[in-house]
Order: C-alpha cells, then sequence, then structure tokens
C-alpha cells in the first residue's frame, strides 16, 4: 500500500501547493468578494488535504477535523458576503 | 507491479490534482470576481470531489468511508451555495461584471 | 355599495355564488343593501390568494385599486385554490378561515365610503386533484373564464403551497391563457416573519430523525450511550428548528418518490457536471482564454423553495454557468462562454429539476427558450 499512501501525500502536497498560489489572489484582490472566493477556495483545499492525510495515514479520526472545517468554511463565506452588503435577511 | 485498485486510486487523484490546478489557474488569470467564482465554485468542487473520492477508497469500506462520502455530499451543496452568496453580494454592491467589450483594457 | 359574498367549496363556480347568495354579508354599513340601479361594466378583478406575508397588503392594495385606481373593477373575486383530495380537510378548514379573514379585511379596507363595489371569497379546486403547476393555472383560467374575469392580480408571494409546495409562474402562464396580470407592489415587512412558520408533528419527527441519524453515523457506534445523548441532542435540535428548518408538509410517500428520483437525476448532474468541467479547463486553460461572459436573466418554471435551490446549485455546479441572484422563479445567471448560455437556455437541468420534484410529465415542459425567454440580456 505504500505506492498508495505516496500518492496520497503527493496529491496532499500539490494541493498545498496550490494554496499557496492562490494566496496571490487573496492578497491582491482587488475587491473583498475577490478575497472571499479566494479563501473559500483554499478552505475546500484545506478540507482535501485533511481527508487525504487521514487516508494517507490510515486515521479515520482525522476525518471528523476535516468535516468540522468544511462546515466552518461554508459559515464563513456565507457570513462575510452576508456582512458585506446592508441587504440584510438570513442568506 | 499496480494493480486496478491502486491505478484508480491514482487516476482519481490525479483528475482532482488536475481540476485543483484548474481552479487555481482560472483564479488567476479570469478577468473579473463573477468569472473567478466559476472556477472556484465547480472546478474545485470537481477537484475536490475526485480527490475525496480517492481518499475514500483508499479508506476502504467501513464509517470513514461514509464519511468522506458525506464530506462529499456537503462540499457539493455548499459551495454553490457559497459562490452564489459572495457573487449576490458583489452583484447588490453594484460591481459590474466583466464583458468581451473590456478586453484589451487590460486587468 | 359594498356587498361581500363568501362561498367555499364549490367547484362549480357558477352554482356557487347563487348557493351563496344568501350568505352575503354587509361590510361598510350596518345594513345589507342590495346592487340596485348601480351601472354594471362587468369588469372583475381575480385576486388568487393563500398564506402569505404580503397577503394583508396586497388585499388592501386590491380594494384600493379596484375603488379608486385607473381601471376600476366593479367586483373582486379573492379565490384560494385548495385540494382536499391533496391537502386535506384541516388545510380547508384554514383555507376558509383565511377566506373570511381576507372579507373582513376587504371590509376594513372600503371601509365608509360605501363605494360600489362587490368582495367575493370563494374556495376554489376543492374537489380536484392539485399538483403540478400547470393544474393551478387551468383552475385559475377556468375560474376566470366562468365569472368572465379578464384581470388578474398576482399577491408576490401568493403560494397555495403549505400543504402543496407549488408557486406558479402564473404571471406568465396566466398571460399565454389571455389574461391581464399584473403582480401587486406590495413587500412583505420584515423577513424575519418568515423564518418562523407553522410546522407539524411531521417535521418535528423528521428532523428529530434526521439529526438523530446523523450524530450516531458521525458517532460512529451504537452503545447506550451514545443512543442516550443523541436522542438528547436530536430532541433538543427538533425542538429549536422544527419550523424553521423544514417548511413544506412532510408526506412520506412523496419525499420517497423525489428521494428515488433524485437517484435518477444525481447521475445525470454529475455527468453534466464532469463534462462542463471539461470545457471550463479548456477555456482557463486555453492560452488567449476565450471567455465571453454575459449575465442572462429568464425565468425557470420551478417553484416553491427547496425545488428552486436545487436548481440554483446544479446551475451554479454545471461550469460556466453561475447563479448570481434567485428573486422568486427569476434567475440572474452569470454565464462564461457562448456554449453554457446555450446549454442553460436549452434547459436540460430544468426539466431534470422538475422531474425530480414534480415527476416525469413536468419533466417534459418547455425549457426557457421554448418559453420564449431568451435570457433578456442585461447590459
Amino acid at each position: 500500500m505504500t505506492l498508495v499512501t505516496d500518492a496520497l501525500l503527493v496529491a496532499a502536497g500539490a494541493y498545498v501547493v496550490l494554496s499557496v498560489v492562490i494566496l496571490y489572489r487573496i492578497v491582491r484582490g482587488p475587491t473583498m468578494q475577490d478575497r472571499v472566493i479566494a479563501v473559500n477556495v483554499v478552505g475546500t483545499n484545506t478540507v482535501v488535504i485533511i481527508a487525504l492525510f487521514a487516508a494517507a495515514l490510515d486515521s479515520p479520526g482525522v476525518l471528523d477535523i476535516a468535516l468540522v472545517y468544511a462546515l466552518l468554511n461554508f459559515l464563513m463565506s456565507i457570513a462575510i458576503s452576508k456582512f458585506t452588503v446592508e441587504r440584510g435577511g438570513v442568506m | 507491479m499496480v494493480t486496478l485498485y491502486e491505478g484508480a486510486i491514482i487516476a482519481l487523484l490525479v483528475g482532482g490534482v488536475f481540476f485543483g490546478i484548474v481552479a487555481a489557474v482560472g483564479l488567476l488569470r479570469l478577468p473579473d470576481l463573477y468569472t473567478r467564482a466559476h472556477g472556484a465554485s465547480k472546478t474545485d468542487t470537481l477537484g475536490a470531489g475526485l480527490s475525496l473520492a480517492a481518499a475514500a477508497a483508499a479508506l476502504g469500506s467501513g464509517l470513514p468511508t461514509v464519511k468522506v462520502v458525506l464530506l462529499l455530499v456537503f462540499l457539493f451543496l455548499t459551495n454553490p451555495t457559497a459562490a452564489h452568496a459572495i457573487t449576490r453580494a458583489a452583484a447588490d454592491q453594484g460591481i459590474e461584471p466583466w464583458t468581451s467589450e473590456d478586453r484589451g483594457d487590460g486587468e | 355599495m359594498a356587498l361581500i359574498r363568501t362561498c367555499h367549496g364549490h367547484h362549480d363556480n357558477s352554482d356557487c355564488c347563487q348557493l351563496s347568495s344568501g350568505r352575503a354579508r354587509p361590510v361598510g354599513g350596518p345594513v345589507a343593501r342590495d346592487r340596485g340601479g348601480a351601472t354594471v361594466t362587468g369588469e372583475k378583478l381575480l385576486v388568487p390568494v393563500s398564506e402569505s406575508p404580503t397577503l394583508r397588503n396586497t388585499v388592501a392594495y386590491a380594494v384600493r385599486n379596484a375603488v379608486e385606481g385607473e381601471d376600476r373593477y366593479d367586483a373582486v373575486h379573492f379565490v384560494y385554490p385548495a385540494s382536499r383530495r391533496v391537502a386535506g380537510e384541516e388545510y380547508i378548514e384554514s383555507a376558509r378561515e383565511l377566506l373570511e379573514r381576507v372579507a373582513v379585511w376587504a371590509g376594513e379596507d372600503l371601509g365608509e365610503d360605501d363605494p360600489d363595489l362587490t368582495v367575493e371569497t370563494e374556495l376554489i379546486g376543492v374537489d380536484d386533484y392539485l399538483f403540478s403547476p400547470g393544474d393551478y393555472v387551468d383552475l385559475l383560467t377556468d375560474y376566470a373564464r366562468d365569472e368572465g374575469i379578464e384581470a388578474v392580480l398576482l399577491d408576490p408571494e401568493f403560494n397555495p403551497g403549505e400543504n402543496t409546495p407549488l408557486l406558479p409562474p402564473l404571471e406568465a402562464e396566466l398571460e399565454r391563457a389571455g389574461l391581464v396580470v399584473e403582480t401587486a407592489p406590495v413587500e412583505r415587512g420584515t423577513r424575519r416573519d418568515r423564518l418562523v412558520r407553522r410546522a407539524g408533528l411531521g417535521q418535528f419527527v423528521l428532523l428529530a430523525a434526521l439529526s438523530y441519524g446523523f450524530y450516531l453515523l458521525i458517532g460512529g457506534s451504537l452503545a447506550a450511550f451514545d443512543l442516550v445523548t443523541g436522542a438528547i441532542s436530536a430532541a433538543i435540535v427538533a425542538t429549536v428548528l422544527w419550523r424553521i428548518s423544514l417548511t413544506g408538509p412532510v408526506r412520506p410517500g412523496q419525499l420517497v418518490a423525489r428521494l428515488a428520483r433524485m437517484l435518477v437525476f444525481t447521475p445525470y448532474l454529475l455527468y453534466e457536471i464532469v463534462v462542463a468541467n471539461l470545457h471550463v479547463a479548456y477555456v482557463v486553460l486555453h492560452p488567449s482564454l476565450p471567455i465571453d461572459p454575459e449575465v442572462v436573466e429568464f425565468d425557470a418554471a420551478v417553484w416553491s423553495e427547496i425545488p428552486v435551490t436545487t436548481l440554483a446549485n446544479s446551475i451554479t455546479l454545471t461550469p460556466g454557468t453561475l447563479t448570481v441572484d434567485v428573486t422568486r422563479q427569476h434567475f440572474t445567471v452569470h454565464t462564461l462562454t457562448e456554449s453554457s448560455r446555450e446549454d442553460l437556455l436549452d434547459g436540460g437541468l430544468e426539466r431534470a429539476v422538475r422531474f425530480v420534484f414534480y415527476g416525469r410529465a413536468a419533466a417534459r415542459g418547455p425549457g426557457p427558450r421554448e418559453r420564449g425567454d431568451d435570457g433578456g440580456e442585461e447590459s
């Protein structure tokens, strides 16, 4: 199973690199929404990275962290888009 | 020798990383936030989907796989919703979408 | 002089009003008088009503418009389309109460002026099967034809869907049937009213069961401790949220049918996602970035929250299209390329969503373009 483990870790590494690349968009902007989108993508990548690690290290408990992180990521996007408009309402 | 099982996982991972790259490239190259949201909301969702499928396959059957599937469903539900919320916020703020006429003005 | 008639529960509309004329109630004055020699031009206004946050304002607008608006009406018909066979007797009762409330409101709005306006309230379609949005359109147009009504005023939040979650894009459909349709320019007071809604035991049980299932799934064990704490947590969640999370009625048969059709829909959606993803990947990685983004708007023929949400998310998931805003059935979609725009307006996804929620018959309906909606481009 080492091949699969290696592949999973390499993929996780690739996602880390991608996330770092996306940091450019977060820093650059130019609007708030651009940054939120980029942060959201980094968040999704993070979830994937955590899940890949869980699979590679064969420790399923880590998946719970990924689940919670996915929830937080979603909430963050919604909260920021809500607070950047005055429109009010729940969604 | 690579078994079919390992090959499937690696294929899924390659696909996942490929779409992850597409999402990142799209995020950097596309001209405005609406078009960027396209890349973010779906190529990334599909990329994440494939990678999570690989993780699920690697974990084998059982509860962890159920959790990964749950994660997958959750991402598929929330990513578009988040993109929708963000772009609507942008539209409400009056940010105009980029059109092909803007090409040449530079970014 | 104002005259308010109420009649309920008869589908045969022409008989109905004769039956009920004995129940005529006086409004705006202490004594009921007949309409006497008032000139009858026969202009009538049809107002479909249902439980809605803007109903009160719609009634007020209808009455004011009929009395002093540009086109005066001699009669306003408030009708509640409700089916006993679909929604049950209890719902018919509440519809009846609502119509009585509407009659009272209309009376208040007419006030002491005692203008020459007939207000009628009626429950229609009681013995019909009202499932698909088309049924509502047919019912309303039939009623309008029988009564010689040409104008319709719509409550913007009209949704006869507490038990039948279908809000037709009535405006377009009724106009096609030859009626003059106007949507009342009223807004609900605050959005907060809509957060908490009426719900019954069904919603509570379903929510509790879902929470319990999720708890046990995540916990991954069926030990006594987990069973007990899970039950307590599920009960708390359901108690707090049962009137917020689930709005529609819980009908197990329909739920199962929808889930089954959802299983058919999912592979189709996945296929669409993959195909369109490759398309976007090509576009994004192409050196010259061949994009031609444009915002299109169209009215989708899906009605009520969950189908609309499903369609909006499906549109967003299929690359090249991104739902920016949805107001009722009006979708504002950002499209990345010409071909994704074509796909969107062909309505394949929309048909698929209709199939999931309304069954096979509804899936065959026209797509946005066939309905004459070319995506009304925004500048």
